[in-house]
């Protein structure tokens, strides 16, 4: 995975305008491996399967309120496991509130967007994210080598 | 030895040019992140009791601060819906009802978000709650406690989009 369009990313959002949205942003930045869900549990059962199956995901985008889990309860519950500690968590959401901003970096999310973004904006974020993911597995492979 | 007393002020929100500029800044922004549109903001109207908005749909958010309390909507026609969609969908989709209801609750929550974000930046401490969407042709929004309201239209080509906002205190005074 070293190229942005290898990129295998996951779009947990309650609204199908922001997953659309932001499949087409991927789009734009050649990311095609995209998969979509609409509340927490499903987020968290896409990530789990994609794992055991040996395909994680990279980037997991979450929503603050979704239905049954919230983005940051999905968050906290995937950095309790070391196994996803280099799989990119970004929280993409309305909520602007400087607590909750915190919370979310506390929690271990990777990059925080507040909605509304502009593709532009969001294809910026996508190299950083990129970076981040880039750096966290060198520095995972050093330690293991 | 001399006592000063300090008379604590608390700031409230009004239904005013600052209000109104807050919430044009947020639609605009909002419209042209998402959707690549150039909204244009018009004059803003005070009414009091109930009114009519020219959308079929609208999302609607309560807002607290304070001892104040009040209503934030946003109203769309079916239209204006349909002009907007099909950029982030595609053309070949068929914009339905729910896709139509469902992204108007997002972008109140896009649109409401910011301006909180940009009104707590000036001092003041407002909440807000979750969207609710209502839709149906000629529906009106009637805030429960009757106080005065605000309207800005917003145009995009020969479409409107309107924005409702109604604030009560216990006493009207912040109307």
């Amino acid at each position: 995975m070293s190229q942005l369009s290898q990129l295998k990313v996951l779009i947990a959002d309650d609204h199908f305008l922001i997953r659309q949205f932001v499949r087409n942003a991927l789009l734009d930045s050649k990311i095609t491996d995209v998969q979509t869900a609409a509340d927490g549990n499903e987020a968290i059962d896409l990530v789990q399967k994609a794992q055991e199956n040996g395909q994680p995901f990279d980037i997991i985008f979450l929503d603050w309120n979704m239905p049954t889990m919230s983005g940051l309860e999905v968050l906290s519950y995937f950095r309790a496991k070391r196994e996803f500690a280099s799989s990119a968590f970004v929280m993409l959401t309305a909520e602007s509130e400087q607590q909750n901003i915190m919370k979310a970096i506390k929690a271990g999310a990777t990059s925080y967007i507040i909605k509304p973004v502009s593709p532009t904006d969001l294809a910026k974020k996508l190299v950083e994210i990129h970076e981040w993911i880039k750096r966290k597995r060198l520095t995972a492979q050093t330690v293991q080598g | 030895m001399v006592m000063e007393s300090t008379v604590q002020k608390t700031m409230h929100l009004h239904l005013d040019d600052n209000l109104s500029k807050e919430i044009s800044t947020a639609v605009c922004e909002t419209m042209r992140k998402t959707f690549k549109i150039e909204m244009v903001p018009g004059q803003y109207e005070i009414g009091e009791g109930v009114a009519s908005l020219v959308g079929d749909v609208t999302g609607v958010i309560g807002i607290v601060q304070d001892q104040l309390e009040g209503t934030l909507a946003l109203s769309l026609s079916y239209d204006v819906m349909r002009d907007l969609l099909p950029q982030i969908v595609g053309r070949s989709v068929s914009i339905t009802h729910e896709m139509a209801v469902d992204a108007v609750g997002e972008m109140t929550n896009m649109i409401f978000g910011q301006v909180k974000c940009g009104i707590n930046g000036t001092g003041l401490q407002i909440k807000l709650g979750i969207p609710t969407v209502v839709s149906g042709k000629g529906h009106f929004v009637s805030h429960f406690h009757r106080g005065k309201y605000m309207i800005i239209p917003f145009k995009m080509d020969d479409q409107l989009i309107q924005v409702y906002v109604a604030l009560h205190s216990g006493n009207n005074k912040y109307d």
